[in-house]
């Protein structure tokens, strides 16, 4: 059965070094997805963070990332390429067009969670904005913000599969060498092993966002806290990127 | 503003499009088609430019001559586009003759035109496929280099690299590696081993050209119809033992959608197409204007009076 | 833009073919959803295995998909089927979610009023449920939308991708211009599939104008 055939494959200790290796490759795809999630945080964090805290601009930004979301990929990809050469900077730039829109919900929705009497009395005992920023606003928002990393991450994870096109490796060129070649059980083996980088990244953000709440703040309360009394509980096992509001 | 205007109608074009493919969709028959006289063929091609402009020019003979003509565009490498004929998804597509032997049989030994052509109907017959005429153009994978790295390592054939194989990388699409002419038949015929493969899946398309000139690879295979080789003054290695064998233009059938009638049709095309009629097809096709290959095509057979 | 005019015929048919290969597996998702996403919301046990199960199934690379998909069905490999049945997955794994998500959004009290009033648990579903969950649905369906139109077009690598053809067309041929009219008209049906949903939802839900739906579509980022 293909999917034996592929754990075989995964399995099998003579595929995982040399040129072609798993772990080579496994490596290449977390250069590419830490490479394109740390541009994304640069530009994401303080766009959410500064509408979030001010309240302005907050539609068109949240329209313009949003219709992010839109932009092909892969055509995208193609078309920088024509003016650069194959590189890692097309490939990063446009995972990371990818993965600002969720980054920025994220802050953002996180932020405006925050209860404004909360903020209220924050000023009233004499924080500076600043302050009320990083000691008030961020801690109750962490949550929500790493909900936004985990789906930019998760995302990020998949779509990198096609760094395997353009003269890159990573994770995806088990996709395409079992396109190219049409061996199913390496595709499957490759499916198998973008979905596993995902599930343990997703494992690990998960953990992160439970150890970085502070003391004092529970999840339940970080729920309350919200003006539209909706669950917020930080999302589980889902890559969509959508479930962070 | 103008753009603007354009999204408008394209949009409320797509918007009445909605409307009809439901339709279609309701009616139970997502593929559409009626039926021609004398039946449907869909003819697929390769992911590159040529293969497209191929497609068109057996395509547009057969709907001039009463059947009704798919096409089934950017299928992929020979690894995916041979079961595609096997299962039905495509009746015809245009190949290349030696490429087509090897990858039916690692094992062949043709080289020639006349040899490739002599060994492929039994080589395809158990596989559910056939063959018509082979046209005279030939269009080969080549070994190509830039002017100045041959210069400085004095390469004029393939062989001409083994002394600096270890130090070259080679870009070609991933089935490159395991064809006959890959790593296992340089090694064999030319003593080239050692060298890294940087895969590029764009058939010697931009990708890859930006790459050589830029030196990230020192050896591509592009073939030798592409009018990039002229335009950036590359050199071809030549290849005297025959490791690439004969790559002549040879309309691939289904079994079961080949007949004489359709075999006939498409072999006028064939009869008259030459390497060098191929190349200035190219040239149209890679023209400032960047015609579609069913214009290139249409063009080419009204001026062949074909059409 | 000549480019453009001399191959209108081209380009509008791959446009109509992105429609429809990306409409079916919306629609599909949407109707997949509302008993599993109603299932989710009402049992524990159920919304833990749908969550991860879905969840799994969306870290899996749409290429993946595209290219296994016809070993799996026993399908033809140029079959849109192919392409169609990958899209509706991840349609379905990002809306049960979201559908959960919008069945949780209708507050308790209402429901425990309409069956106070005398609704049967069926009439109370499609009479009081589903229409409150509506706005959060639709914010969901839109991302959906969204995301489908865009990843279609990753399917030309296997023969079946609609507009994204002129993305490997254009880049075989060292043609940015086929390139980006590729892009542009993916956008145009992303935002035209946008503007339809929300038509739709102002109609069948004159209530909700913008209130909840959109500030959900805000947070998530909306379409376009």
């Amino acid at each position: 059965m293909l999917f034996a055939a592929a754990l075989a494959f995964i399995f099998d200790p003579a595929n995982l070094l040399g040129e072609k290796g798993i772990l080579p490759r496994l490596m290449d795809h977390l250069l590419y997805t830490g490479l394109s999630l740390g541009v994304a945080l640069l530009v994401g964090i303080p766009i959410g963070l500064i509408i979030g805290h001010t309240g302005k601009g907050k539609n068109f930004v949240i329209a313009l990332t949003g219709s992010f979301r839109a932009i092909p990929t892969f055509g995208l990809l193609l078309f920088i390429i024509l003016f650069t050469g194959l590189g890692l900077g097309p490939l990063v730039f446009v995972l990371a067009i990818l993965a600002i829109p969720p980054i920025i919900a994220g802050a953002y929705s996180g932020l405006d969670a925050v209860n404004r009497e909360t903020i209220d009395a924050a000023r009233a005992i004499g924080m500076t904005e600043w302050q009320i920023l990083g000691k008030v606003e961020i801690p109750l928002a962490l949550p929500l913000i790493l909900g936004g990393i985990r789906s930019a991450t998760l995302q990020i994870i998949a779509t990198a599969t096609i760094a395997g096109y353009v003269g890159l490796t990573g994770l995806g060129r088990f996709l395409i060498e079992g396109l190219a070649l049409h061996d199913y059980t390496l595709a499957f083996a490759g499916a198998i092993l973008v979905a596993a980088l995902a599930l343990v990244a997703d494992g690990i953000l998960a953990l992160i966002q439970r150890l970085v709440v502070p003391h004092g703040v529970s999840r339940g309360m970080a729920r309350t806290t919200t003006r539209s009394g909706r669950r917020t509980a930080p999302p589980a096992l889902t890559g969509t990127p959508i479930t962070e509001g | 503003m103008q753009s603007h205007g354009v999204k408008r109608i394209a949009a409320g074009l797509v918007a009445i499009g909605l409307t009809a493919s439901l339709a279609a969709c309701a009616s139970g028959d997502p593929l559409g088609g009626g039926g021609g006289e004398l039946g449907t063929i869909t003819v697929g091609s390769q992911g590159f430019a040529e293969s497209d402009i191929l497609a068109q020019l057996y395509g547009q003979m057969l709907a001039a001559n009463g059947y009704t003509v798919k096409y089934s565009p950017s299928i992929g490498s020979r690894e995916t586009f041979i079961p595609a004929l096997q299962d039905g998804s495509i009746d015809l597509i245009p190949d290349y003759a030696g490429n087509l032997l090897y990858g039916a049989d690692p094992k062949a030994t043709a080289t020639s035109t006349a040899d490739v052509m002599a060994a492929l109907p039994a080589v395809l017959k158990p596989l559910g496929l056939a063959i018509s005429s082979a046209a005279q153009a030939q269009d080969a994978d080549a070994l190509v280099v830039t002017k100045e790295f041959a210069d400085a390592n004095n390469l004029v054939t393939i062989a001409d690299l083994a002394p600096i194989a270890s130090t070259i990388t080679i870009g070609a699409n991933t089935e490159f590696e395991s064809r006959s002419y890959g790593r296992a038949g340089l090694e064999s015929v030319y003593g080239v081993k050692g060298w890294k493969f940087k895969a590029i899946d764009d058939y010697g398309g931009p990708g890859t050209l930006s790459d050589l000139l830029k030196n990230n690879i020192q050896v591509a295979d592009i073939y030798t119809t592409t009018p990039s080789i002229k335009a950036n003054n590359l050199v071809v290695l030549q290849d005297p033992k025959h490791l690439i064998a004969a790559q002549n233009i040879v309309p691939l059938f289904n079994e079961k959608s080949y007949s004489v009638a359709v075999a006939n049709i498409v072999d006028r095309v064939s009869n008259v197409l030459t390497t060098e009629e191929l190349m200035s097809l190219n040239e149209i096709a890679a023209g400032d204007s960047k015609p579609s290959p069913e214009k290139v095509a249409k063009d080419w057979l009204t001026k062949m009076g074909l059409l | 833009m000549q480019w453009l005019w001399e191959n209108r015929d081209l380009v509008f048919g791959l446009s109509l073919e992105h429609v429809r290969l990306s409409a079916i597996p919306i629609i599909v998702g949407l109707i997949a959803s509302i008993p599993l996403g109603w299932l989710a919301n009402r049992f524990r046990v159920t919304r833990a295995i749908q969550l991860t199960l879905f969840g799994i199934l969306f870290t899996i690379p749409s290429l993946a998909f595209f290219i296994t998909l016809p070993s799996v069905l026993g399908t033809k490999i140029l079959n849109p089927v192919n392409v169609v049945v990958a899209l509706a997955i991840y349609a379905i794994a990002i809306m049960v979610r979201g559908a959960a998500d919008a069945f949780a959004s209708v507050p308790r009290d209402v429901i425990q009023s309409a069956t106070a009033v005398g609704f049967s648990s069926v009439s109370r579903f499609w009479k009081v449920e589903l229409p409150l969950a509506g706005p959060v649905l639709l914010a969901n369906l839109r991302v959906v939308s969204v995301t489908t139109v865009s990843l279609l077009s990753v399917g030309a690598l296997v023969g079946n991708g609609a507009l994204g053809y002129l993305f490997i067309n254009g880049y075989q041929r060292d043609f940015p211009t086929e390139v980006m009219i590729g892009i542009v008209f993916t956008l145009i049906i992303a935002v035209l599939f946008d503007q339809i949903l929300v038509a739709i939802g102002r109609v069948l839900m004159p209530w909700a104008h913008g209130v909840r739906g959109s500030s959900r579509a805000l947070t998530v980022g909306g379409a376009a």
